[in-house]
């Protein structure tokens, strides 16, 4: 193994994060959670699908953002690029599509008063147009939202004038995944877990390894675990404002009969792709998406903020498409087993926010294992505050 | 219809109203049975897991026979509460949320 179980490790490497407590204030606060709103999920790229959802010129889904009160329509056009626009008729603002996704043949038609647009966002209908006065087609088009891709992954940004481009936002990360086979996997489940908890918290809870010996009996070594059997990460590295922590699979690991089975049937299940750095590699991307490779298999975690103490985890599971029933079962195997873990997890979430709703604790008491934490809490801090530090800004806030 | 699993694997039949279609059906089953059901299919399938693949093997996920499809669904089924028999000895997730917090979106097929 190469995992180092030295304590302190990560800091050292990291200085400019600190060693003190972090504060819960961003957790619980109503106004914190507007400036978050403005200022990070109305500013930075938001992952809102992937290519595969929109499968076809015509293909659409509809996502509605609670965090920024605003209803996006995601279309491939004829043209086949991915649009993102506002799922809003230019009209008198009537909601456009209400269909979670679909396939629009010619023309997105307002129920209202019949405007028509094509898969392009022109508009290409109106009604009586002739009773109106000057008014223009041209200038009428759906209302566009900045859209992009990157390892099929389509994120929107919902400035009107993004600071940067996608691949600027994701610089250091295209080299880490690149190459990996996106395209050989297949969406398998796909959950909506809604909770009383601060985004955050759902998202702090994912994002260490510290608490896997102590919560999870689905995993309990999976990790490697020191002489103290407390656990220790590969790697844990920055891209700018995201993270990836990597973990090895401990070799001494307990394995259940049917795990064993499961191993032996489909033995590709098991496989770490060069572009890992782990067996297990857990990518934050700022703010609210994470990506988790897990030998064959990967996940990927939308949080959404709906209030400062209410979140919408969406839980999306990709495995190697198959024919061979073997596999299929070695695939439910893992799925399960991983769906248990989940909820594992998902237990503490409302309890935690219970308690920080109560005021008890001001601050998180954080260690190196759990230096991912304190970087993510670092970087909502400066988006929100800016850079000139937090005081003022608090100050100011309140 | 006479038989419901393929004749090699008759002895499993008392086990094929484990042999259901959907992911969520099963984990359902799993939470709604005594552990002392759990356990028995735990321990009529998992002697036999290697041979019942081996079989399903033969055919592809896409076009199996009605028998072969419904052995699948019950080897799923091990698949499912093993979990329950193996790591929590519950049919439930120990210390787990209630799992119907979990709405399926999108579940695999079969």
């Amino acid at each position: 193994m190469k995992t180092v179980m030295a304590n302190r490790r990560w800091i050292k490497d990291n200085l400019d994060l600190g060693t003190g407590p972090v504060p819960t204030d961003t957790c619980t606060s109503p106004e914190l959670f507007e400036l978050e709103r403005d200022r990070i999920f109305r500013r930075v790229w938001l992952n809102v699908g992937r290519e595969e959802d929109l499968p076809e010129p015509g293909s659409y889904i509809v996502r509605d953002l609670a965090i920024a009160k605003t209803s996006v329509l995601l279309v491939r056009g004829k043209d086949s690029k991915i649009r993102a626009f506002y799922n809003v008729c230019r009209h008198r603002g009537n909601r456009l599509v209400n269909d979670e996704k679909g396939f629009c043949r010619s023309r997105f038609v307002c129920r209202f008063h019949n405007w028509s647009y094509d898969t392009q966002g022109a508009l290409k209908w109106i009604s009586d147009e002739s009773n109106f006065y000057d008014i223009d087609k041209s200038i009428l088009g759906l209302k566009p939202i900045a859209a992009d891709v990157w390892e099929g992954f389509i994120f929107i940004n919902l400035s009107p004038h993004p600071a940067e481009t996608l691949a600027q936002y994701m610089a250091g990360m295209v080299q880490q995944i690149h190459g990996y086979p996106f395209d050989q996997q297949r969406l398998m489940s796909r959950y909506r877990v809604e909770e009383r908890a601060n985004w955050k918290v759902i998202l702090d809870a994912q994002n260490e390894v510290y608490h896997l010996p102590f919560l999870h009996i689905t995993y309990p070594d999976f990790c490697p675990l020191n002489e103290e059997k407390f656990s220790r990460i590969l790697n844990f590295k920055r891209f700018g404002r995201h993270t990836v922590y990597s973990v090895e699979c401990n070799p001494d690991h307990t394995m259940t009969p049917v795990e064993s089975v499961a191993i032996r049937v489909n033995p590709r299940g098991g496989e770490v792709h060069p572009s890992m750095i782990g067996w297990f590699d857990f990518y934050t991307v700022f703010p609210n998406f994470c990506m988790l490779f897990l030998a064959g298999t990967y996940l990927t975690y939308r949080i959404w903020p709906i209030e400062v103490d209410r979140s919408v985890w969406e839980i999306s599971l990709y495995q190697p498409a198959t024919s061979k029933p073997s596999e299929r079962f070695a695939q439910e195997y893992g799925r399960c087993r991983l769906r248990d873990l989940l909820q594992e997890d998902a237990s503490n979430h409302e309890a935690i926010q219970a308690s920080l709703n109560s005021g008890a604790l001001t601050h998180f008491q954080l260690q190196d294992e759990e230096i991912q934490i304190r970087h993510f809490h670092k970087e909502v801090r400066r988006h929100i505050f800016g850079e000139q530090g937090d005081a003022r800004a608090i100050a100011a806030a309140k | 219809m006479n038989t419901l699993l393929p004749k090699e694997f008759s002895a499993l039949e008392g086990f094929a109203d484990w042999a259901l279609p959907t992911s969520v059906e099963r984990n359902r089953k799993r939470l709604g049975s005594s552990m002392d059901e759990i356990t028995a299919l735990y321990n009529a399938l998992l002697p036999r897991t290697e041979e019942i693949l081996a079989y399903l093997d033969q055919f592809s996920l896409e076009e199996m026979p009605q028998d072969a499809r419904r052995l699948l669904r019950l080897a799923l089924s091990l698949a499912e509460i093993s979990i329950a028999v193996e790591l929590f000895h519950e049919p439930t997730v120990t210390g787990g949320c209630d799992p119907s917090r979990f709405v399926v979106v999108h579940e695999p097929n079969p």
